[in-house]
């Protein structure tokens, strides 16, 4: 179930609810441009006769914001410097996830040992954890990185313990009394299992990730997409700040739908459609 | 699991079998946390981090001045009537959704758009919005929990079983006792799915927007101290924090399911604790 969730709502925790995605149809494709037509409509008009430019800029002003942001040149070193603390924190993040994941899901010691860290740091406000990284290390690099190892970590832990609690004992016991090699257990029987669940923490992870990485940013760091957005904000600028937000939600949109999501799909292929 | 051998005969090896056990884990964690900070703590150049002793001397002050009592009760006054507000809205929405495929086409994606946008950038905006009086953090509750309230409000809607609902009907259920055993019953991990999440996230919205847009409050607090370089206090008060989670996760959470979800079999009950 969990997978479904995530699936749907990659950057939220979708609990119990699952999110059904029926847009197939053709029939209610109407129904859903209307949607973003009446809700982009409504920001032009409001923005054109309500509400001050200051306070609403229209989404043309925003775009055009967003072009010159990309005309002038901070748009790079910024963007990259985002890109690069995600990607490293990310993947460290996913290493000690991983890690703890196996050793909660497989002993009851380091499950207790593990346990409140996991449960505490899933509910504790990332606010927190930039706060004290930022007091900590300043303006490096590290802050934002060690922000999203510490934020990050427990997401992809949650669902590496579920997916080794999914291991089928039985199969892994016949396997063993068969004496079926080692190597052909692990990649019949415990990867195929494990899998879809490290993907999943993938997507959990990473949805708590990108947030982490701009909010540490924007209290202390020389350069990314969060300073941006800090210094638009003290410049009271709302188009910047609107249109750096749709690059940072940008960025994550891309690496979710156009990486994770594709290589997703080809390490799957084999599954019936039904569950891909 | 492995621990239930029988009992060695000596002290020594007694104690250490007690040492290995899950409960006493959950101890050792802190201590060796603790152990560390103490440790690290001094060979940090320019004493950045506060040792353990400073951060505890930091706490009972905050705890004595008021400093803890006042920002929290502000922030939860905050958060219970953003929560509120998205509790009526989001269960309107919700059910409508639930009921309609139309509708749920128009909203569906905005919804989804809603789990994921970052609270920082809300709570830049409606720090510009509402400046720093105080109805930007209660919005910024109502922005966050309100996704996760629509969602599940709709999906306990189509998860009312459909036979139960006829056959109920065939045999002249009374509406009341219809409403008590069968449609409540089955709304209600729903209902508190979207209470525990929404809260979860609105918390977290909160506290962030607390930051840029008021000038009270348990986020504001927090920032306040790293802006006046008070490091003792800001650890000091991100491990109020983190009581602060265990306390409502535990006794709150862990309660109230217990007692709303006494009917369940038990392997159901413990489903709902790990899907967070």
């Amino acid at each position: 179930m969990a997978i479904e969730a995530a699936r749907e709502a990659p950057a939220g925790l979708v609990p119990e609810g699952k999110v059904r995605g029926r847009w197939g149809s053709r029939s209610l494709l109407g129904w859903r441009l209307g949607g973003y037509l009446v809700l982009v409509g409504a920001w032009q008009l409001l923005s054109a006769f309500v509400f001050e430019p200051y306070i609403l800029p229209a989404p043309t002003a925003v775009l055009s914001e967003m072009w010159e942001i990309l005309n002038r040149g901070d748009f790079l070193p910024n963007f990259w410097a985002t890109t690069r603390h995600l990607a490293i924190g990310f993947v460290l993040a996913y290493l000690v996830g991983t890690t703890v994941g196996i050793l909660m899901g497989r002993s009851a010691y380091w499950d207790g040992f593990f346990r409140d860290y996991v449960m505490l740091t899933l509910t504790t406000p990332g606010l927190v954890f930039a706060l004290i990284c930022v007091m900590l290390f300043g303006l490096s690099t590290a802050a934002p990185i060690v922000a999203i190892v510490l934020t990050s970590f427990p997401h992809v832990t949650v669902n590496v313990v579920e997916g080794v609690r999914a291991i089928p004992r039985d199969l892994v016991d016949m396997a063993t009394a068969y004496g079926v090699p080692r190597r052909t257990v692990l990649r019949d029987v415990i990867v195929p299992a494990v899998a879809p669940f490290l993907f999943v923490a993938v997507r959990y992870g990473f949805a708590i990730a990108w947030k982490i990485t701009a909010l540490t940013e924007l209290f202390g760091g020389r350069e990314g997409v969060g300073v941006q957005i800090r210094v638009k904000f003290e410049l009271f600028n709302m188009a910047g700040v609107i249109g750096w937000a749709f690059f940072l939600i940008g960025l994550a949109l891309i690496t979710e739908r156009l990486i994770l999501q594709r290589v997703e799909r080809h390490f799957f292929r084999w599954r019936p459609r039904a569950f891909a | 699991m492995q621990l239930t051998a029988p009992a060695p005969a000596n002290t020594f090896g007694r104690v250490r079998r007690a040492f290995l056990t899950p409960r006493a884990a959950r101890i050792t964690a802190p201590l060796l946390f603790l152990a560390a900070w103490q440790l690290i703590a001094p060979q940090i150049p320019s004493r950045i981090l506060p040792m353990p002793i400073e951060v505890f001397d930091a706490m009972v002050e905050q705890a004595r001045d008021g400093t803890l009592v006042e920002n929290f009760s502000v922030s939860l006054a905050r958060l219970t009537l953003g929560f509120a507000f998205a509790l009526v809205m989001g269960g309107v929405v919700g059910v409508a959704m639930g009921l309609s495929r139309r509708l749920e086409a128009v909203l569906h994606d905005f919804v989804i758009v809603g789990l994921t946008f970052p609270y920082l950038i809300w709570g830049l905006l409606v720090a510009m919005w509402f400046g720093f009086g105080g109805q930007g953090p209660v919005i910024v509750v109502f922005i966050a929990a309100l996704p996760y309230v629509i969602l599940n409000a709709a999906e306990g809607v189509r998860d009312v079983s459909k036979e139960l609902r006829d056959m109920a009907a065939v045999y002249e259920v009374p509406g009341s006792r219809v409403l008590r055993h069968l449609i409540l019953p089955s709304l209600s991990p729903f209902f508190f799915a979207s209470l525990r999440y929404g809260l979860a996230n609105g918390w977290k919205g909160l506290v962030l927007a607390e930051v840029f847009a008021a000038t009270s409050g348990a986020g504001w607090a927090i920032a306040e101290m790293r802006e006046y370089g008070h490091f003792a206090g800001v650890v000091g008060f991100a491990l109020y924090f983190a009581g602060f989670s265990i306390l409502v996760e535990r006794l709150v959470f862990g309660r109230l399911s217990r007692r709303v979800f006494r009917w369940r079999p038990a392997a159901l009950e413990r489903g709902i604790e790990t899907t967070q």
